[in-house]
């Protein structure tokens, strides 16, 4: 009787103390709240959103650009590709990415780069919303124009013309582009294809009105 | 206040408190997981599935100790204060299928129940569960990538509809909608056949926490020695549960229903000891 008290004591003594130590020492109720609380799973999520694929000024509330994306617009349009782990959608989109940008890299990396699109510069950044820094994850929101705050999600940034001024403007896509009517990787490919090369367009029509321009 | 009205408020208060998170009503959306089976699609919900939480850490081969261990302490600290309990007390598809329940009574009187019931293979098929745990949280996530929570009814039931709902005409079916749909209507038709269906057999929330019955503060005891068996509190166990003969049976989910129905009160919620 008193061996299985102790050992009842013991058991909720380790189990609060390692909870306690985990609050304490380690980042897990960020990683839970921002990676899987604030940002769905398309996937688990069992929809798709129907959006628009166009081109618009207004960031969600009005937010500044993030800085990071304002400084790879003077090399061409600004491709953002939110991804994550355990995420079907995901995991669909990512080679169909690759593809297009004949580039490679791993699912949970950080990775930038200027990639090459015929004959056009693109910044391609890929985010895991999993591994990745403060400053790309809460650039998220921010073009989350149909306030799905699910991944796969991406954005196209590119230059625009507005009342005298040449500002940036950006189009979001979500999950794997069925909404779009892409069912298979090779539909999704020639959709992005076709999205990149209006932005190209539209980034080489204004981009010597962007102030940024070095 | 009676037992069974103190459960029913535990229930819908602990319902209303895993939905604070609806934005800006009060939009309180945290870092924790819920200790029974919500899903964080849900609009409103205030925290993680805690499955979700496992199944991306072991997410194609990797291990992430962290999101491991979380969700496993938040459960382990409430199952070895309270065992099951949760399952009873606080789990909002638990007050669903107490909802559902008075169905599945009635079904259990048909003569067809009856004689399915009596087959020994049923408390086999509770396994189901732990099995459901380890295949589809485990290991299809660590070595493939497929993930229950894709093909989940209670995400169905408490994200995808509600979802449906708030944003008519926003959302078309994504890849795994007609799969879910059909096991979300499997999963109706379960609980309004058999009480606590779920629970009994597929949970894998109740397969993590059920092991704690074991040595939980918080227990069903019955005085074994003076019981007359009369079956009574076996019959009003919604978990099927052979009452007089369990020892921290592990399907035990502290309802009190037993409690409640023993009529020489053989039957007590102890706090400590075996």
């Amino acid at each position: 009787m008193k061996k299985f008290f102790a050992l009842q004591v013991c058991a909720i003594l380790v189990v609060s103390g390692l909870l306690g130590g985990m609050f304490v020492s380690t980042s897990v109720y960020d990683e839970v709240r921002s990676g899987i609380v604030l940002v769905l799973c398309l996937s688990c999520l069992k929809l798709e959103p129907k959006t628009l694929a166009d081109f618009t000024f207004e960031t969600v509330d009005d937010q500044p650009h993030p800085e990071f994306v304002l400084e790879n617009l003077s090399h061409g349009p600004v491709f953002l590709h939110y991804s994550g782990d355990a995420c079907a959608g995901c995991d669909v989109m990512y080679p169909v990415v690759k593809d297009l940008f004949s580039i490679d890299f791993g699912k949970q990396d950080m990775f930038h780069s200027i990639v090459s699109f015929e004959n056009s510069s693109v910044s391609y950044i890929y985010v895991n919303i999993h591994h990745t820094i403060p400053e790309l994850r809460n650039a998220q929101p921010i073009y989350d124009k149909d306030h799905v705050a699910g991944i796969p999600m991406f954005t196209i940034v590119t230059l625009g013309y507005d009342n005298g001024d040449v500002k940036p403007k950006y189009t979001t896509l979500y999950g794997t582009l069925a909404t779009y009517g892409c069912d298979t990787d090779a539909q999704r490919l020639v959709f992005l294809q076709q999205l990149l090369r209006q932005s190209i367009d539209m980034y080489n029509e204004n981009e010597a009105g962007y102030p940024h321009h070095s | 206040m009676k037992l069974q009205i103190k459960r029913l408020t535990s229930q819908i208060i602990l319902f209303f408190s895993a939905n604070l998170g609806y934005p800006g009503y009060p939009g309180l959306k945290t870092g924790f997981c819920y200790p029974f089976f919500y899903c964080q699609a849900c609009p409103a919900a205030t925290s993680a599935c805690p499955l979700r939480s496992l199944e991306q850490s072991v997410d194609k081969g990797s291990f992430t100790w962290r999101l491991f261990l979380f969700p496993l302490l938040i459960i382990g600290f409430l199952g070895v204060l309270t065992g099951r309990a949760v399952c009873a007390w606080a789990c909002p598809i638990g007050l669903l299928q107490r909802g559902t329940g008075r169905v599945a009574r009635r079904v259990k009187k048909t003569s067809l129940a009856r004689k399915l019931g009596a087959y020994k293979a049923e408390k086999y098929f509770r396994y189901t569960k732990y099995v459901l745990l380890i295949s589809l949280v485990f290991v299809t996530s660590y070595l493939i990538g497929f993930i229950f929570t894709d093909i989940c009814p209670v995400g169905f039931l408490t994200g995808t509809i509600p979802v449906l709902i708030l944003n008519p005409g926003k959302f078309v079916p994504g890849f795994f909608f007609p799969v879910a749909l059909v096991i979300f209507a499997l999963f109706i038709v379960l609980i309004f056949l058999i009480e606590r269906g779920w629970c009994r057999y597929f949970c894998p929330v109740g397969a993590l926490l059920g092991p704690f019955n074991k040595i939980s503060f918080l227990h069903i005891a019955v005085d074994t020695k003076e019981c007359v068996h009369c079956n009574v509190c076996s019959y009003e166990c919604p978990m099927g549960i052979d009452v007089p003969n369990m020892h921290r049976d592990p399907e035990c989910i502290l309802c009190g229903k037993c409690v409640t129905a023993c009529p020489n009160e053989l039957i007590t919620f102890e706090r400590k000891g075996q």
